[in-house]
């Protein structure tokens, strides 16, 4: 897989989502994104849209899978869920993230030397 | 259509469901904004803004989705076309490649689909089996005799019907006009055997094999032609060579029996083998002349039906020695095999050379592809780094190589129709079977079927190598140090056609010195000028006046204007029949059973002449050998060596056993040269005649006619010279000498027009392949090659560097090739005439042309890279 530097926020995304359908189980899209939101407490300004077409890429790679179902408002709402297989992306995603984290967090502490 | 359609549909059905769902998810976000108090207006706007662009949203959602939609496979098709029409002529060149490949394996397919696929027209065919006479020693194969063929049907366990067959002719008269009918004479259970019924009436009874009987089945083109369709046929009788056959059924228009002698009009019992005499043919075990086919039991296989038949023949030849001494075993084959015998080899021989013209079509087409992938490799990597992703590049590439598959396909088949015909007139009837093949479903579906698997095999490679290159170098248009694997996969390809090339050619070649040397071997006899033709005299008129019916007849045939001479003869050379008919010398006693048999022939007086068979010694049979002169023979000078040991034989006396009253002792009169009795046979064969006037009863059938003038001229008159004598008497056969050694030679002919035609194919298609990709080459090292001129390098040196790299490439191929062509060499043995399978003469012209053919190929490459002008190429890059 060659993976530009464009597609880090994508796979941040990504993530988020898998996370969300991890924690808070079958969602739709209106949800996932108020989850986002509620997290990150308004630092993230989120375009919603693209949830969506992390969404379908999820779909694409077998990680969620969706159903139709009623929303909160009596509609017809599709319904998202994390699959055996997206959980462990989730895992190892999770991880990679967490180091890279860690370096990072690390990396903003030296002090000026010298 | 109905696919883009349906793919437009489920596109509209996917885009509906994705607006509803986010605009359900605006209305959400609309009312959440709504709950924290912002007014309508500001919530609407609020939520609009947070969504982001619908309609960028939507077209994303789309493309991506199709990626796995079948509108989007359509895209690439269209795609794919654009492609192919921006470069016609390197793609026209892909699809001529295939076109001639695939139409070449698919003409040779519609053959061996009809010859060897298709099973044999009866009930359960693969349960018929060949049962055959065999010889323990020679492990030679030969006919039975009916009463040996009695006692296997009586006491063999393995099938439920054992039939006998053997080739007969009759000749129908009581009609308008009298013909000559084809037919087989078999044992009553036929029907039975085959399980194929008659359309009217049943098959035979048992009782239709005793001693008179004279039943016949007739052939469904028979019933319409000669009884009008007639549904109360059955019962009636026909006048077949002067006797009556009371019919007892018509055969399906389908049925053939056998399998390969679609001429047959005719069935009827062996009681027309027995005359009723203690030495009629029935009973004479020392008669091998008849083929035998039986039917499995259920549950019995080849291999213990083979066991049981040869112990029954082994236990016939312990108890009657005097004639089974060479008979002492049997063979049990299945019935296809038995049938085509050699060819079937010569068949696969032919499908495997086509294979290779194909591999080596789908190696050039893999070639240009490569080439091509190459120039597109900046469009791939662009792609690339737009985000397009890997897979679908490698389906875009394959889409359009199974494009130009297809395309050489459907063309292929259009060649296949026009060719298929061309190729069994070549045939003509030398493949058993042949005659029914035709561009079929079947034949179009492998043909199909080829096609893709080799837009696979092409494309494949091609694609993955390309849709894996990385994206900066190809970008950066600077990766000239790319000697890289579609390079070396380039040259390995070349490599291989070379080698395939060479084994082709030799292949082809061998067939060829072969060939020729069948074409100008010396038959014995000069067949120029000869017409021969034949008709029999049937018994029931003939039996007592046959002498005198010849006497007139060669009288008058010796005076019709342009006649040189003529004569008669019981068995002609090139007419795929000899009998074989043993001998006492009384110098040297032998038990009865193991002596000895040569070739036989009863010919007319002037026989030799109008051959020109050359008389050696002693004198030519004459009239004056009646029946009440002494018995005489002629001998050949190679039965004399063989037989006599010396070729002095003229005063010696053998006692052949044939003749009208039984054997006697003959004189040897003359020593004439021997006569090669097939086109196709290895060796001139020895053999010895009797004058047909001391067998009065016997039948000439061959008529021989040396003209002055073209012998087919002669053919109205020699009709009606017999029709003036005898009307009811048809002539048949009429042909000339050179026709029938024509016929014979057609099978090897057709093999070796066909290998010639596709070892020029393949050469054809090697040379245009490595001229591809040396002209790609040197297009490639222009940079390199104009700084080694500017460095000064003379020009000459770069012309022989480009050359050495193709040579490279083609003494590599010319290698493996003659190492494969030697290692494979003896396939073809059996099929070669006067060249052994490694003639080196042969092997050396196939590597001198192949070479010559590969240098071809490299000389305008060189020629272009010797012209580069240093300035320019260094400007250009």
């Amino acid at each position: 897989m060659g993976e530009g530097k464009s597609e880090v926020m994508q796979g941040t995304l990504d993530l988020m989502v898998l996370k969300t359908l991890y924690a808070m189980g079958s969602q739709h899209g209106f949800g996932i994104a108020r989850r986002i939101e509620q997290v990150s407490d308004g630092v993230l300004d989120l375009n919603e849209g693209t949830v969506y077409t992390a969404l379908l890429r999820l779909q694409q790679q077998g990680w969620i899978v969706s159903k139709w179902g009623i929303s909160e408002n009596n509609r017809r709402a599709r319904f998202y869920s994390i699959t055996k297989q997206g959980a462990k992306q989730l895992d190892r995603e999770a991880e990679n993230w967490q180091r890279v984290a860690g370096v990072m967090e690390r990396m903003l502490k030296l002090e000026r030397q010298g | 259509m109905w696919a883009k359609l349906k793919g437009q549909a489920l596109q509209r059905r996917e885009d509906d469901a994705f607006i509803d769902e986010i605009s359900e998810h605006i209305t959400l976000l609309t009312q959440h904004y709504r709950a924290q108090g912002m007014s309508a207006e500001d919530a609407t706007h609020a939520a609009r803004r947070q969504f982001g662009n619908v309609t960028q949203l939507k077209e994303r959602q789309r493309w991506q989705r199709g990626m796995l939609s079948p509108a989007e496979w359509g895209r690439d098709v269209r795609f794919g076309m654009r492609m192919l029409a921006k470069k016609p002529g390197l793609h026209a060149a892909m699809v001529i490649a295939l076109a001639l490949g695939i139409g070449a394996n698919t003409t040779v397919f519609s053959i061996v689909d009809a010859v060897l696929l298709r099973p044999l027209p009866y009930a359960h065919p693969e349960r018929l089996m060949e049962v055959r006479s065999q010889d323990s020693t020679a492990l030679q194969d030969g006919a039975v005799s009916y009463p040996d063929f009695f006692d296997w049907r009586a006491q063999n366990h393995s099938f439920t019907q054992l039939v006998s067959y053997r080739d007969d002719s009759l000749t129908l008269t009581g009609v308008e006009r009298a013909a000559h009918l084809d037919g087989e004479i078999v044992s009553w259970n036929l029907v039975p055997l085959l399980g194929v019924n008659p359309e009217l009436g049943l098959g035979f009874r048992p009782e239709d094999e005793k001693l008179g009987a004279r039943v016949v089945l007739i052939s469904h083109a028979l019933w319409v032609s000669q009884f009008g369709s007639d549904p109360r046929v059955v019962g009636r009788t026909m006048q077949l060579s002067g006797e009556a056959y009371t019919i007892e059924g018509v055969m399906p228009a389908s049925f053939r029996f056998p399998a390969d002698a679609p001429q047959n009009t005719f069935w009827t019992t062996l009681a027309v083998d027995n005359d009723g005499t203690p030495g009629a043919t029935t009973a004479n075990r020392g008669d091998h002349e008849f083929a035998a086919m039986g039917r499995l039991k259920p549950g019995i296989s080849e291999a213990q039906a083979n066991a049981e038949m040869k112990a029954i023949a082994a236990g016939l030849s312990r108890k009657y020695p005097a004639s089974n001494t060479q008979n002492n075993s049997a063979h049990v084959q299945s019935e296809l095999k038995s049938m085509l015998g050699d060819t079937r080899t010569l068949l696969l021989v032919i499908l495997g050379a086509v294979g290779l013209v194909l591999l080596i079509a789908c190696g050039n087409v893999g070639n240009l592809l490569l080439v091509r992938a190459r120039e597109r490799a900046r469009e791939m990597a662009m792609r690339t780094a737009l985000g397009a992703n890997r897979a679908r590049l490698v389906r875009q590439l394959l889409v359009e190589s199974l494009f130009v598959s297809v395309l050489g396909g459907l063309a292929g088949c259009t060649l296949a129709f026009v060719s298929t015909p061309a190729v069994l007139r070549l045939i003509n009837d030398s493949v058993p079977r042949a005659a029914d093949a035709g561009v079929n479903l079947p034949v179009l579906s492998f043909a199909l079927a080829v096609s893709l698997a080799s837009g696979l095999i092409f494309g494949l490679v091609p694609a993955i190598t390309s849709a894996r290159g990385d994206l900066l170098s190809p970008l950066k248009e600077s990766g000239r140090s790319e000697t890289d694997v579609r390079n070396r996969l380039g040259s390995l390809v070349i490599v291989v056609q070379v080698a395939l090339g060479i084994v082709l050619t030799a292949g082809a070649g061998l067939l060829a010195t072969s060939y020729s040397h069948l074409a100008h071997s010396d038959e014995g006899f000069k067949p120029d000028h000869l017409l021969t033709f034949m008709f029999e005299t049937p018994d029931s008129r003939y039996m007592n006046n046959r002498s005198d019916f010849y006497r007139q007849y060669f009288e008058k045939l010796r005076a019709l204007p342009g006649v040189e001479a003529a004569g008669g003869s019981l068995i002609l050379p090139m007419t795929d029949n000899s009998m074989h008919i043993s001998f006492e010398n009384p110098e040297h006693p032998l038990p009865p059973g193991q002596l000895e048999d040569a070739r036989f022939d009863l010919v007319s007086t002037n026989y030799f002449r109008t051959m020109k068979i050359p008389l050696l010694s002693g004198r030519d049979f004459s009239d004056a050998d009646t029946v009440k002169a002494p018995p005489v023979m002629i001998v050949s000078r190679g039965f004399a060596m063989k037989f006599l040991h010396t070729e002095n034989v003229i005063g010696k006396r053998l006692k052949p056993e044939a003749g009208n009253d039984g054997p006697v002792m003959r004189e040897i009169v003359g020593v004439v040269g021997d006569v090669r009795h097939g086109a196709t046979a290895r060796d001139l064969d020895p053999g010895y005649y009797l004058p047909a006037t001391q067998l009065p009863r016997a039948c000439f059938m061959h008529s021989v006619v040396r003209t002055r003038v073209e012998p087919l001229s002669l053919e109205p008159a020699v009709k009606n010279l017999v029709a003036s004598m005898d009307r009811n008497i048809p002539v048949t056969d009429v042909r000339t000498m050179q026709d029938r050694i024509g016929l014979e030679l057609a099978q090897p002919r057709f093999a070796m027009v066909l290998l010639s035609a596709f070892s020029g194919l393949a050469l054809v298609l090697t040379l245009v392949g490595l001229y591809g990709v040396m002209a790609y080459s040197v297009a490639r090292r222009r940079r390199e090659i104009g700084v080694r001129l500017a460095l000064g390098a003379p020009r000459a040196m770069v012309f022989r560097m480009v050359l050495q790299q193709a040579a490279l490439l083609v003494i590599i191929g010319v290698g493996i090739g003659i190492t494969a062509t030697l290692a494979s060499g003896s396939i073809l043995q059996s099929y070669l005439y006067g060249t052994g399978p490694r003639n080196p003469l042969v092997l050396a012209g196939v590597c001198v042309l192949v070479a010559t053919t590969g240098l071809l190929a490299a000389y305008l490459p060189a020629r272009r890279a010797m012209q580069v002008d240093p300035t320019v190429a260094l400007r250009y890059e």
